[in-house]
């Protein structure tokens, strides 16, 4: 059973204080509620995630507003207020954080002063991209504050999943976010797994390596070739968005789905993934030597690199305040990969070496996936070794007992989290899903500070963060 | 002269993204569009066909139906993917509508979860089949 500590002996005060001293010492993931308690979620070393909890008494006194002091909460609480009724007091942002029932959205926070100028990008953006709408305040060229407004992409999910059997949901749980499908579809396994009790079998977790890999790789291939762009080099973008298109097509060999949807099920695997190994190891060959001519030609084109250096900084210190994780986190001297510091699944066996850079800016982000990318073959190349032609079980029904499971796994974008409870009879009582871009969406905007109007599509591009689950 | 030129502006109404994958795969060197005389336009005001996504959601129904009325006539409105169609995942969320491509009167509906780049250029195929007979291209 996951670690929830529960502290309701502690006054709303002392709580919040707590929460802020363990954000202190331990990586925050996100803080959520459900009708009992309020929850903030941290990582372990070793241990994976666990839970501060403090029961609800009914809303009589409002809780102190963590993110005071620890903006890292600043979304959750603003959600935690707007969706499900937390009351906060001295909550540093009051605005609403989704659209109201007529679709209104809260109005952008804007930087006044002589000289200042405000403009909109969004909701509706011009290429294909999903919806948001981004404020910029600049004086002449150089940006002084970017409002970034999510939530167009806000469907309802976790509401609309309660009350549904666990198991049967990991197909609209796959579908929450394209990009990163493979990675919450694996962390929902894994919570699924632990409150049955099931174990799956070493060559399960060997073929889970192998998928969550191979979405690493398809996005940070993605994610470089639109930094190329960003830096106006078109042969860049279109060789590397050419070698995304093989990644996602040995994703269709591999796990029978090009973004690789349903390939890890609660209990196992899907029956199609891994069935032609043989052509999956040639191809994979093939790949490595492209993707490994593709970085040798970017990161030695000095006037791509140049655009890169002190673009979109970064700080260690605001990387830190802001939650960030992932590749976004590693580039500002982080050095949490999930995979090393909570290992989960067969990262136990096979140690990751992570990737990690220090200047914080375009240049150090797209450093830190071109090392990723490298170390994504290789895990894979040994996986698949490791796996010869060992037979994949079908994954079996599984009877779902009452608890809370809280899971995280190193998605391409850094920790994918999953928290779900689950009542008596098996079905689902909330489900939380705190993502990467989520995490990270706040850094993206302070990036921008002091940079100028035409680098926003360059450094938003360095962390090619989703919307999709991050609205949900 | 300009016969087979089509004018593409894409609208993401709640999509999960992977959709989103599969149209810019229309633009990498497998599928490259580009060589029928189709482009991705940056504005409703260029475009002859809009594509959409997802369920709709509760925030983007007005920006998508102002999107869609910023768009000359003749036009056609293209559904990809199971979400634009009414049928996805999410057709009983409570923030989700009853489907971008249902609420924005889509001509032609693109199935899948998403759906390949050949089935979506299938689908654009039919766009430029429809507005060439009705002598826009």
């Amino acid at each position: 059973m996951t670690d929830v500590k529960r502290d309701v002996v502690l006054d709303a005060e002392a709580f919040a204080a707590r929460v802020a001293s363990e954000s202190e010492r331990s990586m925050p993931l996100g803080a959520y509620a459900d009708s009992r308690a309020v929850y903030y979620l941290f990582l372990g070393a070793d241990s994976g995630p666990y839970a501060l909890s403090r029961t609800r008494d009914d809303d009589a006194r409002a809780l102190p507003a963590v993110s005071v002091t620890c903006p890292v909460f600043a979304w959750d609480e603003r959600e935690m207020a707007d969706e499900r009724n937390v009351r906060f007091e001295r909550l540093p942002d009051a605005r609403p954080f989704r659209a109201a029932c007529d679709g209104t959205m809260p109005d952008a926070v804007v930087a006044e002063g002589a000289g200042l100028m405000h403009f909109v990008v969004g909701p509706v953006h011009a290429g294909i991209i999903e919806p948001g709408r981004f404020t910029i305040s600049s004086g002449g060229e150089t940006v002084v504050h970017l409002d970034a407004q999510l939530a167009y992409q806000h469907r309802g999910v976790e509401l609309q999943l309660e009350g549904l059997p666990a198991p049967s949901v990991s197909r609209n749980v796959a579908r929450i976010c394209g990009g990163c499908s493979a990675s919450r579809s694996f962390a929902y396994a894994r919570a699924l797994e632990e409150l049955a009790g099931v174990a799956v079998t070493p060559e399960v977790e060997l073929a889970r390596l192998v998928l969550a890999e191979l979405e690493r790789i398809y996005n940070h291939l993605a994610d470089l070739a639109a930094s190329a762009a960003g830096a106006g080099w078109g042969p860049g973008f279109a060789r590397g968005m050419a070698l995304k298109e093989e990644a996602m097509r040995l994703c269709q060999l591999a796990g029978g789905h090009r973004l690789l949807f349903d390939a890890i099920i609660p209990g196992g695997v899907n029956s199609n993934v891994l069935t032609d190994r043989g052509r999956c190891r040639e191809d994979l060959v093939r790949l490595e030597a492209a993707v490994e001519g593709y970085l040798r030609s970017l990161f030695g084109n000095a006037s791509v690199t140049a655009r890169w250096h002190r673009a979109g900084v970064v700080t260690h210190e605001t990387a830190r305040a802001l939650g960030a994780v992932g590749p976004a986190h590693r580039a500002s001297r982080g050095n949490v990969d999930v995979r090393t510091f909570a290992p989960y699944g067969a990262y136990r066996r096979l140690p990751v070496r992570v990737a990690r850079a220090t200047s914080g800016d375009v240049f150090a982000r797209c450093r830190v996936k071109r090392d990723e990318l490298r170390e994504s073959l290789r895990l894979i190349r040994e996986a698949l070794a490791e796996l010869g032609d060992a037979t994949l079980p079908n994954a079996q029904p599984m009877q779902v007992t009452a608890g809370i499971a809280l899971t995280a796994v190193e998605g391409p974008r850094g920790a994918e989290t999953v928290a779900v409870h689950v009542a008596a009879d098996g079905r689902i009582e909330r489900l939380h899903v705190v993502s990467a871009s989520y995490r990270n969406w706040p850094l993206v905007a302070r990036a921008m500070d002091g940079n100028i109007v035409p680098d926003f599509p360059l450094v938003n591009k360095s962390f090619n963060l989703c919307y999709a689950c991050a609205d949900r | 002269m300009f016969r087979k030129s089509l004018g593409i502006r894409h609208l993401v109404c709640g999509s999960c993204n992977g959709c989103e994958h599969e149209m810019n795969a229309l633009a990498n060197a497998f599928y490259d569009i580009t060589q029928e005389g189709w482009d991705i336009v940056a504005s409703p005001r260029h475009a002859d066909v809009i594509t959409v996504t997802g369920p709709m959601t509760v925030a983007m129904r007005r920006a998508a139906h102002d999107t869609v009325e910023a768009t000359a006539q003749p036009r056609i409105v293209v559904a990809i993917g199971d979400c634009a169609a009414g049928t996805g995942p999410w057709v009983d969320a409570p923030e989700a509508g009853a489907g971008a491509g249902v609420e924005l009167g889509a001509e032609i509906v693109v199935r899948g979860c998403p759906p390949t780049p050949d089935a979506i250029r299938r689908g654009l195929e039919e766009a430029a089949q429809r507005l060439s007979e009705a002598g826009a291209t």
